[in-house]
Parts: C-alpha cells; structure tokens; sequence
C-alpha cells in the first residue's frame, strides 16, 4: 500500500519573469495546461502568490512576490484564459492588482457597499470587528 | 375560530428565501416536500413568488448583499404573514459568527415568529416548526432507527 | 466583446435603473444569448479569514459547513492536508472508511442533482421519486456517522468513531436497490420525451474549450476525457479500491445525465468493495495539536470536481493561511460559455447541468441587445417560461 506524502515541487521567480515561466509551463510541458488555482498569502512587507500547475502526479508550484506598497503584476489571461477568476478573487481578498485582467474594476466576492477605506480583508491589518461596524452590521 | 382561520391552518404556502447559507438547511427543506417526510399532507406547499406566500422560510447567515432582497421580499408578501428562520445561521450567525461578512441573525433584518435550531434541523423538526407555528400540536414519535431497521 | 457601438449597452456594477445586484446578466440579441456576466459573491462569508483566528481542529468544523452537499469532501481535504504536514500515517482502517462515506456522499449528491433536473424541467414525478430513493442512502450514512448532513465524522488522525456492528447486510440491501433504481432512470432519462427535448444538444462544449478553460469533475469527462483525481492521485483507500473512470462524448446535458447515473452505479460496487475488504485495527491514533511549520496541498474528487486545499501553518496551534477552491468556481467560466447560443428557455437546465453549489440560482437579469431593456427574472418564473416554452414547441410539431 502506497504511504504518500505529496510533495510539489515550487520554482521560485521574480515576478517579473512570471508569466514566462507559466508561459513556458504551458507550452513545454503540455500535460501541465491545469490551473488549479491561485494562491495569495499575505507575509509583511511583500504579498507572496503561488500558481498551481496539475498533471496527474505531484503539483508544480510556481511562486513569486509582490511589495505591498506597489502590488502590481501582469496577468496570465493570454496563456491560460481561465486565471480570469483566480486572480479577480486575489484582487478582492489581497489587493493585488493584475495588469491586464478585464474584472479589475469590478468587484467578484465582496458586497457592494464594501468600505472603500477599509484594506482587504485577508491583510494582516483588516480587522473583521472593525469592517462589521463599517458595513453596520449588528 | 373563524372558518376562514381554521381553513388557513390546513393551507400554508410557504416561501424559500437561501440568504447565504452552505445548502444544507435548503435540502432538508425540500426533502421534507419528498414522500418520506411529506408536507403536502399537511397542507405546506411551496410556491413561486412571494406575492402567494403565507410563510417566509429563510437560512442562512445575511450577507450585505442578500439584505435588501430580504427586506423588498418580505414586504412584497400579502398579510397575514408569518417568517420562520431556519437553522442556527438564521439564529445568531451559528458557527459563522463572528465573520466580517455575515450578520448575526434575520431577525435584525425583518421581524421574526418562529426559530427552528439545528444544523441543518431534521425535516420532522421543519415541520413540527411549521405545525406549532400555526396553533396545531403535532402528535407522534418519530421512530428510532436501528441498522436493521433501514429502507 | 465586440459589438458594433450602436448595440452595446454598457452597464456597470451599480447603474440608476437596477435596483437590485443580480447573479447572472443575459445578453441577449434576438432570442440568443449572446454574452453571460456572472456576479458571485452572494454566499460570500469570510470563511478564509475565520479560519486564521480558530485552531486546527475548530477548522474542520467550520470548513464542514462551507457547502451542504459536499461537506465530507471538504472535511478529508483538510484533514488530509494536515496530515501531511505532520507526516502523520492514519490507520488503513480509517482509510477504507473515509471510503466508504465520500462514496455514499457521491451518490447522494449526483440522485439529489438528478432529482433537480427533473424539477426544473417540470417532471416533477422524476423528483419525487429520486429523492425519496436518497433518503435510504441517508439513513445509511445517518446510522454509520450520526448526522445526514454535516458529519463531523473526520478527524486530523482518522475517523471519530467505528462501523456499527451490524450494517453489513443493510448496506447490501440498499446498495442493490440504488443500482436497480438507477437502471431505470437511465432507460428514462434516454427515452422519456420531456428530458430528450431538453437536454439532448443542449450546451455542446468539446476539447478544445476545455483546455482553454480548466474545468473539473464530471463537465470535464462528459467531453471524452477521463481525468480523475482519485485515480491519478490516490488518497484514502483509492490506491487498493481503484475506481473505474467513466467518460461520455457528446459534451451536451443528455451526456451528463448518463455520466452521473453511471457514477452512482460505480460509487454503488465500491462501497461493497471496500466493505468487504476492510481490514480491522483502530481507527484513530492521538495527534499532536501543533503542526510543525510548512506548506501542504491536498486535492480530492468532490462530487463536482477537484477540490483544491492550501494550507499553511507557521508552526504552532493555529494556520497561518487556507486557500480553498472550490469546482463550482473552476466550471464557472466553461457553464457560462455552455448558455452561448441557446435561448432564454433552456438557461435553468444548463446552468443545473454544471452542478452550481451557489444558494440558488435565484435572480437572472436580462438584457435584450436590440431593444436596449433590461429587466430582472426570478428563477421559478424562468422555470415556468422553459416548461411553457418547450411545451409549446411540442405541440406545434
């Protein structure tokens, strides 16, 4: 009986060189076309994103990061149309900003009448009691 | 009691309202319409629009987005108009409490008659909330069942 | 988008004439739609944020409730995951039982979708029986795990409690009864002429838009490819159970009826598999409650596709980060390019067709290209135009 510990691999770059490196994800290593998804992780002072890759054995994680105060990276909608959603959700929850991605000025998860001075609220500095008193709710 | 208060007992067309809930309390809703549980002998029917509702049911824990729909759906109902949260989301937030974008309860959005807790609560227990809502004492024990008891 | 000026209606999230936000904007040019807008977030409750403020156990509970349906696949995702973080070996025991409830939880989320389908095509008949053939796979899981819906029955270490002595022959019983009933429903569903009309050519997608598009779970197979996470990477027991991935070809909703019969049938020969083959031991070992530091990924076959965990932990009793993604987010894009083409009639059975764990689908706004209006349908109204509109169509030919 097999006892496995997944493992993925995780290929580190710049964030600039990104969407080469899943460029090249795509084109070279065909069986990889599965976005899984998108990870956001807030750790102070940069915003640290993963992308998932799937082929049918153990993932491939490509990871980069973006400074929090220029948050700001281009998008993978040209190489894989469907990181639409995934990185409109970072966008909601994180705040960072996909150069490209057409749901940029729209909001996908959070209500409408979400605080505009109120950071998003996976940042280490949103407070939930303080965004449920913005919103009024009780 | 009037006829007409005795008639509505045996009638109740109620209104499903999903105010962001996981489903859960929704499918135990609708199984309670299924042959097992059977509402409609007892007269509950679900209707289409809320203008033919007598009971609002509603789950979930309120998002900001669900509560002005809540709010125009209630008032869109005819009187008399009777709301039954349904379980413990709709209750106090349940175990969502405390999240930056649930509220803590319906009955901070709309005025509520009847509670149903449980997560989800079991179709007998929607129904016996319904029947006690309306004045009727429900009779019967529901019975336990053992593995070999099953189907 | 490209439109000539004179037909496009621009429309942004809040504009003067909507009074509500809606779920689903049609646009339509004729009777055709043309362009799908979704609007999520409606179920929107900040579950990703709870989870960094609870500890590792309190999360299973939270993250139970996410969806109704599917709420063992999300209980064993995380369990899993943190399991691998601690490189912790459960018991084999625990292994098959796992098995044996996301099997029955599989069944009793494709009979309740086929029962949906029947009530949104007016067979209201189809639904009354599915769902009552799914209260005997209820029970089953009630007397194994104590609960219908949400189990709490896994835990970071293995299952919380063993099977009841006696529920050998029960489980036979009704394993066979689903298996005969399911026969039935795929000579109804390819014959009886309310769902034929409905469904069969409906929502054609092929290869080439799923490899754009990534979908999961059965929308990917009803294409012909056969992709599945519990056979390309194994956990709980799947590695000694291997299940037999089940594939149509046409791409339309008739396929997908057949398909997820054809699971439930499959589901149906590995509980009875499993249960004969189960070995004995215990079935939960004491764990440690910190989780060293790391980053673990854990993927399992939802009923609805690939559902997706990322865990973080900092070293210590509580997460640093969860991500979940959730299949309905990932066959988003693919359900909205299914309604290109169609007309407003057959909207409630395609967007059922991909299986959305959304509420409901409750408010759908319409905007005619060509007219330049906009108004607002419920989802029992658009209910009752498919079935007028189909009945209709029938009695004219």
């Amino acid at each position: 009986m097999i006892s496995k510990f997944r493992k993925s691999t995780v290929i580190t770059v710049s964030p600039d060189h990104a969407k080469e490196t899943c460029q090249l994800i795509v084109t070279e290593l065909p069986e990889f076309y599965h976005l899984s998804t998108i990870t956001g992780v807030d750790d102070d002072p940069s915003i640290t994103l993963y992308y998932h890759f799937w082929q049918g054995g153990d993932f491939l994680s490509v990871k980069t990061g973006v400074p929090k105060t220029n948050p700001v990276i281009p998008s993978l909608i040209d190489v894989l149309p469907s990181a639409i959603l995934y990185e409109a959700e970072v966008k909601d929850l994180l705040g960072v900003i996909f150069q490209g991605n057409p749901l940029m000025d729209r909001r996908l998860l959070l209500p409408d009448n979400y605080p505009l001075e109120a950071p998003p609220p996976l940042r280490k500095e949103a407070d939930p009691e303080k965004i449920r008193k913005m919103m009024e709710l009780e | 009691m009037t006829l007409v208060n005795w008639s509505r007992k045996r009638s109740i067309w109620v209104f499903l309202v999903n105010a962001a809930s996981c489903n859960g309390c929704d499918i135990e809703i609708l199984a309670s319409l299924t042959p097992r549980y059977d509402a409609e002998r007892l007269g509950v029917q679900l209707v289409g629009s809320p203008r033919h509702a007598d009971v609002l049911l509603v789950t979930g824990t309120v998002n900001p987005m669900m509560k002005e729909t809540l709010k125009k759906v209630y008032e869109q109902m005819p009187d008399p108009k009777l709301v039954v949260a349904v379980g413990a989301c709709a209750l106090g937030g349940g175990v969502m409490k405390g999240c930056y974008n649930v509220g803590h309860g319906i009955d901070k959005v709309i005025p509520v008659n009847l509670f149903i807790p449980g997560c989800p609560p079991r179709p007998e227990a929607i129904l016996y909330g319904i029947m006690k809502l309306v004045g009727e004492e429900p009779k019967g024990k529901a019975p336990d069942r053992k593995p070999d008891q099953i189907g | 988008m490209q439109y000539s000026p004179e037909n496009m209606v621009p429309f942004g999230p809040v504009h003067p004439a909507l009074k509500e936000p809606e779920y689903f904007k049609l646009i339509l040019e004729g009777e055709k739609i043309v362009e799908v807008i979704p609007r999520i977030g409606y179920v929107h409750r900040g579950i990703e944020r709870a989870a960094q403020d609870r500890t590792w156990i309190k999360n299973v509970y939270l993250f139970e409730r996410i969806c109704g349906i599917c709420s063992f696949a999300h209980s064993i995702a995380y369990t899993q995951a943190i399991e691998n973080l601690l490189q912790f070996e459960i018991p084999r025991r625990a292994r098959y039982i796992r098995l044996i409830i996301a099997e029955l939880e599989r069944i009793h989320s494709h009979l309740l979708w086929l029962g949906l389908v029947g009530y949104w095509t007016g067979f209201d008949t189809l639904f009354m029986w599915i769902w009552k053939d799914r209260e005997h796979v209820l029970d089953l899981v009630e007397t194994i795990t104590g609960n219908r819906i949400h189990k709490s029955y896994s835990t970071i270490s293995g299952v919380r409690r063993d099977l009841p002595d006696n529920i050998g022959e029960p489980l036979r019983k009704e394993m066979k009864y689903i298996e005969e009933r399911s026969e039935y429903y795929k000579s109804l569903v390819s014959s009886e002429e309310t769902l034929v009309i409905r469904t069969r050519g409906i929502g054609r997608i092929n290869q080439d838009i799923v490899r754009k598009l990534c979908p999961v779970g059965p929308l990917l197979r009803c294409t012909g490819i056969a992709r599945d996470v519990r056979v390309e990477d194994p956990y709980a027991a799947y590695d000694e159970i291997i299940p037999d991935v089940k594939t149509s070809n046409d791409g339309d909703i008739a396929s997908l009826l057949l398909l997820r019969i054809e699971e439930v049938k499959e589901s149906c020969r590995l509980v009875l598999e499993a249960f004969e083959k189960i070995p004995s031991g215990p079935v939960k070992l004491s764990a440690p409650r910190s989780v060293p530091k790391g980053e673990a990924i854990f993927h399992v076959e939802a009923p609805r596709g690939e559902l997706f965990y990322f865990v973080r932990s900092p070293g210590g009793t509580i997460p640093d980060r969860v991500k979940i993604r959730t299949p309905t987010m990932a066959n988003l894009l693919t359900a909205t390019e299914m309604l290109k083409g169609h007309t407003l009639a057959d909207v409630p059975v395609v967007l059922t067709g991909m299986d959305p764990c959304f509420g409901c689908m409750d408010r759908v706004s319409i905007v005619e290209l060509d007219k330049s209006k906009q108004w607002a349908i419920r989802g029992e109204e658009l209910r009752q135009f498919g079935i007028d509109w189909y009945k209709q169509r029938r009695s004219k030919t």
